[in-house]
């Protein structure tokens, strides 16, 4: 995104609907976007607060959709067409099957909340989790579609310095695994730059019980009272489940 | 994944926060989906929804109105009601499961509270998904109550700019907790954002100077 600087008047009125601060008064009479901190979100643009129409989309190119994919709620990701950055995960679970009983689906999004993500840390976990060996990234999942390398979590090149609000990191593995996972991912937390929300999905079991909360809870790890739970109503259901 | 999942907040705070979603699934069922997308959103908005959005194509005040919200529908279209009451909720759930209309609904709320509304419906839930929190370096976030706000809209669209201007704008007399809840759904483009429970919080926060 970029302000015209002919045609801004420095009211500052676009500062507060930057989600990561890329917009300045510098100096104090003309707004500015730090184009290697703007996520191409979108938002500054798309809320109108512009009294001069200043704000304007230039056209993206390679590596720098990228930004615009992960960032903006209303562009359409290829792999899963449907916007907003994420997939189906268990929100279609009845239909597809993604997450069978005895397994449990996780997401890392690395950047959110608030402080957004380089490439290179979406990375570093990536590898993190690969290295326990036998994960398999949602493949219609635009993070994993970046990877240049599914199998070790590596990633292309060039786009490892991209700026993102966030990237989702999405893969189901046995219930058994879950601790292993967890344990990996809190020593790889301490060794990137933003932050990451964690989440984890299972299967309803026959007596109407969760068992990733007693998994969770058993290995010390802090768990929400709140959740999203999917009520079973998509049609055709997924046989053998 | 999770655009209603991670929201923080205190129990009863939470109590009061139920977001109802519902999509077709891409190959499955998606083709001719529309009508029945449409027809969860007259479902809501008569259980009693404050709010209704659309992930692809926007909330109200992007698409110029609640009529268009439902209109623009389209096959592929994930789209959100909220709900700020239990009973209202268990309305919904019982209407959608009346409806039967086929696609995938996700009720978002305390998981418990879920479970009970969906025994009290009669509906068997199928899988459920928790948040298990922020991880890495949260020393760089701001204050949970910032994050309580921020939380809610799932795509970081209400940023801790526009939230520490309109808790200002509260502190200065210049804006009711009610227009500054209205103030920060607005760039909610999924619609999710609880303005109901947003107006609580930013009166807590202006009290607390």
């Amino acid at each position: 995104m970029i302000i015209d600087q002919d045609k801004c008047i420095g009211c500052g009125r676009c500062v507060p609907y930057c989600p990561i601060g890329a917009i300045s008064l510098v100096p104090k009479d003309h707004a500015e976007i730090d184009l290697d901190l703007c996520a191409e979100c979108s938002n500054c643009l798309r809320h109108g607060v512009c009294p001069t129409d200043a704000i304007y989309q230039q056209e993206l190119t390679w590596p720098r959709t990228v930004r615009s994919i992960l960032s903006d709620v209303l562009t359409i990701a290829e792999e899963s067409q449907i916007s907003g950055r994420g997939t189906e995960e268990m929100k279609t679970n009845e239909v597809t099957g993604r997450f069978r009983r005895g397994y449990a689906g996780i997401a890392i999004e690395l950047g959110r909340p608030v402080l957004g993500s380089r490439m290179y840390d979406v990375e570093k976990v990536a590898m993190a989790v690969a290295e326990l060996g036998h994960i398999e990234f949602e493949v219609s999942n635009p993070v994993t579609t970046l990877m240049c390398d599914p199998k070790t979590g590596k990633f292309r090149a060039d786009v490892l310095n991209e700026y993102v609000l966030s990237a989702i990191i999405e893969f189901s593995v046995s219930l058994e695994r879950v601790p292993e996972v967890l344990r990996r991912l809190d020593e790889v937390a301490r060794e990137i730059e933003t932050v990451f929300s964690l989440d984890i999905c299972t299967r309803v079991g026959l007596a109407n019980e969760l068992p990733t909360v007693e998994i969770v809870k058993a290995k010390g790890y802090w768990i929400s009272l709140n959740g999203k739970t999917n009520l079973g109503l998509g049609r055709p259901l997924v046989k053998g489940d | 994944m999770t655009h209603t999942l991670h929201r923080r907040g205190d129990v009863n705070s939470l109590s009061r926060d139920f977001v109802f979603l519902m999509m077709p699934s891409k190959d499955i069922n998606h083709v001719g989906s529309a009508p029945k997308l449409r027809q969860f959103f007259e479902l809501a908005l008569e259980c009693g929804a404050i709010k209704i959005g659309d992930c692809r194509s926007g909330n109200e005040y992007y698409q110029g109105g609640l009529g268009k919200v439902i209109e623009n529908v389209v096959d592929r279209a994930v789209i959100h009601a909220v709900f700020d009451d239990r009973d209202k909720a268990i309305s919904m759930l019982r209407r959608v499961k009346e409806a039967d209309l086929g696609l995938s609904v996700v009720m978002s709320g305390l998981v418990d509270v879920v479970d009970q509304c969906c025994q009290e419906a009669g509906v068997q839930r199928h899988t459920v998904e928790h948040s298990l929190g922020i991880w890495g370096r949260t020393e760089r976030l701001p204050s949970e109550a910032v994050l309580e706000l921020n939380t809610m809209c799932g795509h970081g669209m209400v940023t801790v700019g526009l939230i520490n201007a309109v808790v200002d704008k509260i502190k200065a007399g210049k804006m009711t907790v009610e227009e500054g809840a209205e103030e920060l759904f607005k760039p909610c483009m999924c619609g999710i954002f609880n303005p109901a429970r947003a107006a609580e919080l930013l009166a807590q926060m202006a009290a607390e100077g």
